[in-house]
């Protein structure tokens, strides 16, 4: 595919699209190898590895047992050795599982050894509620890995950005973990058949607005562009800002868009108390305080595990509503 | 009508060292051991045997073993200090001869029965095989093997009805204390105890065999495959390695053939004296023991006064003939 | 087939015995005085184990190494004066002052690092030697752990990995009896961590760690059978600490008697060495004291260095978090 001239957009769905960008890097680089538990034989349990078996073979795609410390390490080490691991951790709700790797191992090898370390790993892995899996793979939990300095994370919504983050994760040379989300596998949208990246570290302003800023992330991001057309009839013009990179986190343009437009929220999927937003409104308050006309919102799961049951669901997942309403109360609307 | 009490001597050590990778084996490991003895003393049990006395081992595997019996027997560690080494295991010899027993399972390979005679020269014993190199131990099922031992502590079956001395190599060492061989006693070339496995045939430079068993292991192999001996002629076989004589394609150790230079060959009878010179090793029964220094002298000796092997399958055949395990139906479902 | 260690590699292993002796003296007097910062974890006593591996060793295989690490850094050719001046916190050290005792590395070397986390090398390990299977490249990883670590999942996983994967690893559990300051015994149920190989698809060898040559064959055995495409071994060393968990005296805990700790400074894995070395003329007293005293002169050399090397730069505080090309 890198050898296609054309970079004539397709419509793929997000998990495609996911795909796409693996199968692109390891065309691209030799030293590139996926890992993972059930990614070789079955083509991932979500299909996101789908006939990367077939056409690299079992050198280069290989299933791992049911051991995620041991996967993590084994990446770390490949890392520090000269390949170039795409890892996957099925659920990010394995974290639990693996922690010391990424957090002891992973995030500050390179940093303890003076800089003696290169550690090029990707880590994939599946965030979000909303398909009934309960409280154990159901999470969002970038907060975690965000307060890790050593590790870049990023959170694309989009299928464009999740093949342009795979790409990218993989080209940088640092540890990169690429959180996707598992209600949006279907998600259609357009995609270049070339290689390319969302660059690292940079936001994109999905909808410009004027005096109204959200910033949402992962899922939240399509809730919050539909929350933005509700707002319109009550003459809210609301900027979408998406950082698809959590960290390094791009301050400038969230600050940019709140000194125009004075007011700002922040969505996401996680539980709200310590979420990622609460960074995001401090940076907001400390850097753009004097523009602010109301407080800054901030959206996310209440303080509760993910529930199972169909009717509870529902209620702790943020959406397009929730996010309106809360708007319009911060709003004074 | 109890002879004595049966005792145990079980080598935490047996069937770990470094010939495990060479012989394509993995480690046999001490919940096995522990289990092997269990079955074996379940086999006593059922010859009636009661009486117990063990060697109080670092990883306590004959204490874990005995564990679940001890309602229904009677045993007792032998007082000897745990020390992780083969010194153990001759230390638990002396003690289980002292405290009077009747025969002994020893688990473990040719080295463990080779320590063990060396604080009981002329013991009864029961070998199983848990070890690596295996000449002297039979295969033999733990359970039969306990039943062996059960009829000879309790006096079904005379010790000398199925048991006679085997051949052994007594070995002096100038101004050092002596030692032992049941198999072989091998003069090498190298200069380090090291990991004791004996892997190089080119390092042989002169062998002492109480019995060449072609169909063996070891050095032992190498005179059976070119004139065997058994356990049951007198004498024994010297072999001196170097060019001028045969070629022998031996399996020096577990999983491993190889070429062996023999110069020559001869018959060695009881009582003979054979003097050798440092430097070298000296290497019992497939392990390097004892470090011979430049100039220094030691004698191989075959004697036949080395412990007494029970023959598990004669042991039961007279049992079987003398009704041990035989009663008559009361004509009622009848549990033993 | 691993042939007998000749009389140079005897003499490789003596030296790197020497250098792992005296440089762990003298870093415990001086942790101990309070000249070096934090916490540093001894291996006196184990010295056979490092040695008689890593001669084996070249500086394209891999190692991972444990919170006891100067050794087997050491023993891989890790270099007196940048190592001291990292236990100093130097911008000359190892690690620019950033990793310590706990951290301490040498990538060229393939020394992947002390690691401050137990049980935390395998798994790395296991990554290297997938690396070195991946690029074909005939190099082997060696790894370290304690009979601590060997209750750690992440040590399962590893060796699991391994086993599934037969890579070309060799797992060297240094069991010296202790985790931290709990005995064996009450760690857990086995005495020879060398048992759970076969769990591992793996040989299990047990091997006397306080005996440099036994050490020497049996990690020549499992090093070739890795290099050669045979697969992963466990090879547990028995050895034994001769200080504290962490420190000389350390924490002053009464964990062990005095007399278990004379017991087995009887079977020290240096004066073994020097008694055989010295009956079979390998080398001669005067030969081994020369090599003491270069190995104190080096030292003398590498504390000056690090007495006289800058402090890192504040400056530098936040360099290396990423990678920036």
């Amino acid at each position: 595919m890198a050898e296609a001239q054309t970079t004539e957009a397709r419509t793929l769905p997000y998990v495609a699209a996911i795909t796409e960008g693996i199968r692109q890097v390891l065309l691209e680089q030799e030293n590139a190898f996926v890992a993972g538990e059930d990614v070789a034989g079955a083509g991932g349990v979500y299909g996101s590895f789908k006939g990367l078996l077939a056409e690299f073979g079992e050198r280069r795609v290989i299933d791992t047992p049911i051991s995620e410390a041991g996967i993590i390490g084994l990446g770390v080490g490949a890392a520090a050795t000269g390949c170039r691991p795409i890892i996957d951790l099925m659920f990010m709700d394995f974290l639990g599982e693996c922690m010391d790797e990424v957090a002891n191992q992973m995030a500050k090898m390179r940093f303890m050894f003076g800089g003696a370390a290169q550690l090029p790993i990707t880590v994939l892995t599946m965030a979000g509620a909303g398909l009934n899996l309960a409280a154990q793979h159901s999470q969002s939990l970038e907060a975690w890995l965000c307060h890790l300095p050593g590790l870049k994370v990023m959170m694309p919504a989009t299928p464009y950005d999740a093949k342009g983050s795979i790409i990218a994760a993989a080209r940088d040379s640092n540890p990169v973990f690429v959180i996707l989300n598992k209600m949006s596998l279907g998600l259609p949208g357009e995609v270049p058949e070339d290689p390319y990246e969302v660059p690292i570290g940079v936001a994109n302003i999905v909808r410009p607005g004027t005096n109204f800023t959200i910033v949402a992330f992962g899922r939240m991001l399509h809730e919050a562009l539909t929350a933005a057309e509700d707002l319109k009839a009550d003459g809210i013009d609301t900027e979408v800002i998406d950082p698809i990179t959590l960290q390094p986190f791009d301050t400038d343009t969230v600050i940019d868009s709140v000194k125009k437009t004075h007011r700002a929220m922040i969505v996401h999927e996680a539980v709200r108390f310590a979420g990622f937003g609460a960074e995001i409104a401090a940076q907001i308050q400390e850097l753009a305080f004097d523009y602010l006309d109301a407080p800054v919102a901030r959206v996310g799961a209440p303080f509760s595990p993910v529930p199972f049951s169909p009717g509870l669901e529902p209620h702790y997942v943020p959406n397009a509503k929730t996010i309106a309403a809360e708007a319009r109360r911060t709003l004074g609307l | 009508m109890a002879i004595g009490p049966i005792g145990i001597a079980a080598n935490p050590a047996s069937g770990k060292d470094v010939r495990r990778l060479v012989a394509r084996a993995s480690v046999f490991d001490n919940q096995e051991k522990c289990a092997i003895i269990r079955r074996a003393v379940v086999g006593a049990m059922a010859a009636s045997a009661r009486e117990f006395r063990f060697l109080p081992d670092t990883h306590g595997i004959t204490e874990a073993a005995l564990e679940e019996f001890a309602t229904e027997l009677h045993f007792e560690p032998v007082d000897s200090p745990a020390t992780g080494s083969a010194l153990d295991t001759t230390r638990a010899a002396r003690g289980l001869k002292e405290a009077g027993c009747a025969v002994v399972i020893t688990l473990g390979g040719d080295g463990t029965n080779r320590a063990f005679a060396l604080g009981w020269h002329d013991a009864p014993l029961v070998p199983v095989s848990t070890g690596t190199n295996n000449v002297f131990p039979r295969f033999v099922e733990a359970t039969i093997a306990g039943a062996a031992a059960g009829l000879i502590a309790t006096g079904a079956v005379a010790l000398e009805e199925v048991a006679k001395p085997t051949k052994v190599i007594c070995v002096e060492i100038e101004d050092e204390k002596d030692d032992l061989a049941l198999i072989d006693a091998v003069l090498t070339r190298q200069r380090f105890v090291g990991s004791r496995a004996l892997l190089d045939a080119d390092q042989l430079q002169l062998a002492l065999l109480t019995r060449a068993e072609p169909s063996a292991v070891g050095v032992t192999a190498i005179g059976g495959l070119i004139q065997p001996v058994s356990e049951d002629a007198d004498h024994g076989l010297l072999l001196k390695m170097g060019e001028g004589g045969d070629i022998v394609y031996a399996p020096i150790a577990p999983g491993l053939y190889q070429d062996v230079s023999v110069r020559s060959v001869a018959a060695v009878s009881p009582g003979e004296r054979i003097e050798i010179r440092g430097p070298g090793v000296l290497a019992f029964d497939g392990e390097r023991e004892r470090i011979l220094k430049p100039g220094q002298k030691a004698w191989l000796r075959l004697e036949r006064n080395g412990p007494r092997v029970v023959d598990t399958q004669r042991t039961l055949e007279l049992a079987a003939c003398r009704g041990v395990f035989r009663r008559k139906s009361t004509g009622e479902t009848d549990a033993h | 087939m691993t042939s007998q260690p000749n009389d140079d590699t005897l003499r490789d292993m003596h030296r790197r015995m020497v250098r792992i002796r005296h440089f762990e003296e003298t870093a415990g007097k001086m942790m101990e005085d309070g000249k070096i910062p934090g916490a540093l974890h001894l291996y006196v006593g184990q010295e056979a184990i490092a040695a008689g591996i890593m001669v084996h060793l070249a500086d394209t295989d891999q190692i991972t190494s444990t919170h006891r690490g100067h050794g087997h850094l050491i023993a891989k050719g890790g270099d007196f004066n940048r190592m001291y001046a990292e236990l100093f916190g130097k911008a000359t050290g190892y690690c620019k002052g950033k990793g310590g005792s706990m951290h301490i590395c040498d990538m060229d070397l393939g020394m992947l690092g002390a690691n401050g986390i137990v049980g935390a090398g395998p798994p790395i390990a296991v990554g290297a030697a997938f690396a070195n299977k991946f690029k074909d490249n005939g190099a082997v990883a060696v790894t370290f752990f304690g009979d601590g670590a060997s209750n750690e999942g992440s040590v399962h996983e590893a060796a699991n990995m391994a086993g599934l994967f037969k890579l070309p690893i060799v797992m060297v559990c240094e069991n010296n009896g202790y985790g931290e300051y709990t005995a064996q015994k009450n760690h857990q149920a086995i005495v020879d961590v060398a048992d759970r190989a076969a769990g591992y698809g793996m040989p299990g060898v047990v091997v006397d760690g306080m005996d440099v040559v036994a050490v020497y064959e049996a990690a020549g055995e499992a090093i070739d059978r890795a290099r050669s495409g045979g697969g992963p071994t466990l090879l547990e060393c028995k050895t034994y600490r001769y200080y504290d968990h962490v420190g000389v005296r350390g924490m002053g805990l009464s964990y062990r008697t005095d007399e278990e700790v004379m017991e087995w400074k009887k079977r020290d894995p240096i004066d073994l060495f020097e008694a055989r070395l010295s009956e079979q003329d390998i080398m001669s007293k005067d030969d081994m004291a020369a090599v003491h005293e270069t190995v104190k002169g080096e030292l003398d050399v590498a504390i000056q260095f690090a007495n006289d090397s800058p402090m890192p730069d504040p400056s530098t505080l936040l360099d290396d978090v990423y990678y920036v090309a």
